[in-house]
């Protein structure tokens, strides 16, 4: 093992630091992001995608599914704290990962290299889909806290467009098989499986569960663009629900009422 | 007819600071050649293909049996060892360039003391050192000599690290020897007095989280350690430590 020299006044390249035994929290936030990926989001999304399969029995069942969901208590509360923060830190520190890591594919076509190098596209590809599907489903257009009845109806008329169905194909396939592939790597990392044998079948069983996710995700895709006549549209869903706007609108009701 | 040849050719540094450069060389075939036998024919007759005076290649080697880890090097894009790097199997024309994740002394020599001190930082010994003899240590189970053997045979070659790509000067990951190392020790019935400080050690910044179980490492060991396992097995260590740290510290 040679070692370099030091000549006075040149700067040699140093390479790879050695470890920083003792310092930084790299380690609590490597974990961090590794834990949230299966609880809460990998939990949300197993939820997310059997809701979604509610499609598949009818819009009167999704919506009743909807309704179920946007009527829990602390509803906003469970949205912030289980879904929103957990979901934004592991997609930001997960780009951060990526950024500190030096793709070699290329050089190392391995089997597991490829596991992770697709675990990092996937999941750019989540974070840039799951960005759009937030803003055109939660945060845009008829809002289905108020009018759950509209559910299948929004969901169907965001898929009408080829391009946005294509987008959402993709976000199904690569969110299942982030998360799939993922709960191997989280057993791996933790030491919940290590032997080559038992790695193995962590890694079928993680693909399996990739693929179960993903037939199921297209499933209920289908469900919206082939299976169900097209919903229409109902004027009352772009109305706010609160008391005044239902006054408002039933003038006589209320009259009828005070009288 | 012309004789059949070796064609290859070699990135070369002249100093650490200065700028790389790649030479042709082409050498007559016989049958057996490794790679390390291609330097030593340039080293010969140091001309390169077309004819230009140059001077033989730098680079570390020792046992030539696979045994030492010196001769490590990227042949053919790849982390491996030269000596055991058979012309016969090499796509034409090899290329060969020094490991790219360390600093270049010259040639295919690289300073790879990296290892040494991460080896040091996770204390990757037994600490017997004393003034007087301690008697006889206890004694090993055979099946837990088995699995230390497979790790003790690691030679510091760094093909794991390598070919990491965890493994760079963002991350500054310790790697997956070092980690199999620590887990070598902490087998060890005195080793193991050691093990809460080699597992602290794993979760400073650089440490064991930093895998990304690319698993390129069990890949390209020559001595086949199980690294994936090792660093699974010391990530459950080094979990419940973190735990337990946190409920009881």
């Amino acid at each position: 093992m040679a070692s370099t020299a030091q000549t006075p006044g040149t700067t040699l390249p140093k390479g790879v630091a050695p470890l920083r035994a003792g310092q930084g929290s790299s380690f609590l936030w490597r974990r961090l992001h590794s834990l949230t990926g299966i609880v809460p989001v990998g939990l949300f999304l197993l939820e997310h995608f059997l809701s979604n399969a509610e499609a598949l029995s009818g819009p009167a069942a999704y919506n009743a599914q909807v309704k179920f969901l946007t009527g829990l208590p602390f509803r906003l509360g469970l949205e912030i704290i289980g879904v929103f923060i957990p979901l934004l830190f592991h997609a930001l520190y997960g780009i951060y990962i990526w950024w500190r890591g030096e793709n070699n594919v290329i050089d190392y076509p391995w089997a597991g290299n490829w596991g992770y190098t697709l675990q990092r596209y996937t999941g750019m590809l989540v974070f840039f889909y799951v960005g759009f599907h937030l803003w055109t489903m939660r945060f845009t257009g008829v809002h289905l806290t108020e009018h759950y009845q509209a559910s299948f109806w929004k969901v169907q008329s965001e898929l009408s467009h080829p391009l946005i169905l294509g987008f959402y194909v993709l976000g199904v396939l690569a969110s299942a098989w982030h998360f799939g592939y993922g709960c191997f790597l989280f057993a791996a990392k933790w030491g919940i499986v290590t032997g080559p044998k038992a790695q193995n079948r962590a890694r079928l069983a993680g693909i399996g569960l990739a693929v179960v996710l993903m037939l199921a995700g297209l499933a209920s895709l289908y469900s919206f663009v082939g299976k169900y006549p097209e919903q229409q549209r109902n004027p009352m869903w772009d109305l706010h629900n609160d008391a005044a706007e239902q006054s408002r609108l039933t003038p006589a009701a209320t009259v009828g009422v005070a009288r | 007819m012309a004789n059949k040849t070796v064609l290859f050719k070699i990135k070369r540094q002249t100093t650490p600071t200065s700028e790389p450069f790649w030479e042709e060389f082409e050498i007559d075939y016989r049958a057996g050649l490794n790679v390390i036998s291609l330097f030593m024919e340039v080293a010969l007759k140091p001309l390169t293909r077309d004819g230009k005076a140059t001077t033989p290649v730098n680079y570390d080697s020792n046992c030539l049996e696979e045994v030492c880890g010196s001769c490590a090097m990227l042949i053919n894009g790849r982390a491996r060892m030269a000596c055991s790097a058979l012309v016969d199997n090499l796509e034409q024309p090899i290329t060969i360039e020094p490991f790219s994740k360390f600093p270049v002394v010259r040639d295919l020599q690289v300073d790879r003391s990296v290892l040494f001190e991460n080896l040091k930082t996770v204390k990757a010994w037994v600490p017997v050192d004393g003034t007087y003899s301690l008697g006889d240590g206890p004694r090993q189970l055979p099946q837990v000599q088995e699995q230390a053997y497979q790790l003790s045979q690691c030679m510091s070659c760094c093909c794991c690290m390598e070919s990491c790509p965890q493994f760079n000067e963002s991350t500054g990951f310790v790697g997956a020897a070092t980690i199999a190392q620590a887990r070598l020790f902490n087998m060890h019935p005195t080793g193991k007095v050691l093990k809460e400080e080699r597992l602290a050690a794993l979760m400073g910044d650089g440490g064991i989280q930093e895998c990304g179980y690319a698993q390129n490492c069990v890949e390209a060991c020559p001595k086949e350690i199980p690294l994936t396992k090792s660093i699974s097995d010391v990530g459950g260590d080094v979990m419940k430590k973190a735990v337990l740290d946190f409920f009881r510290l």
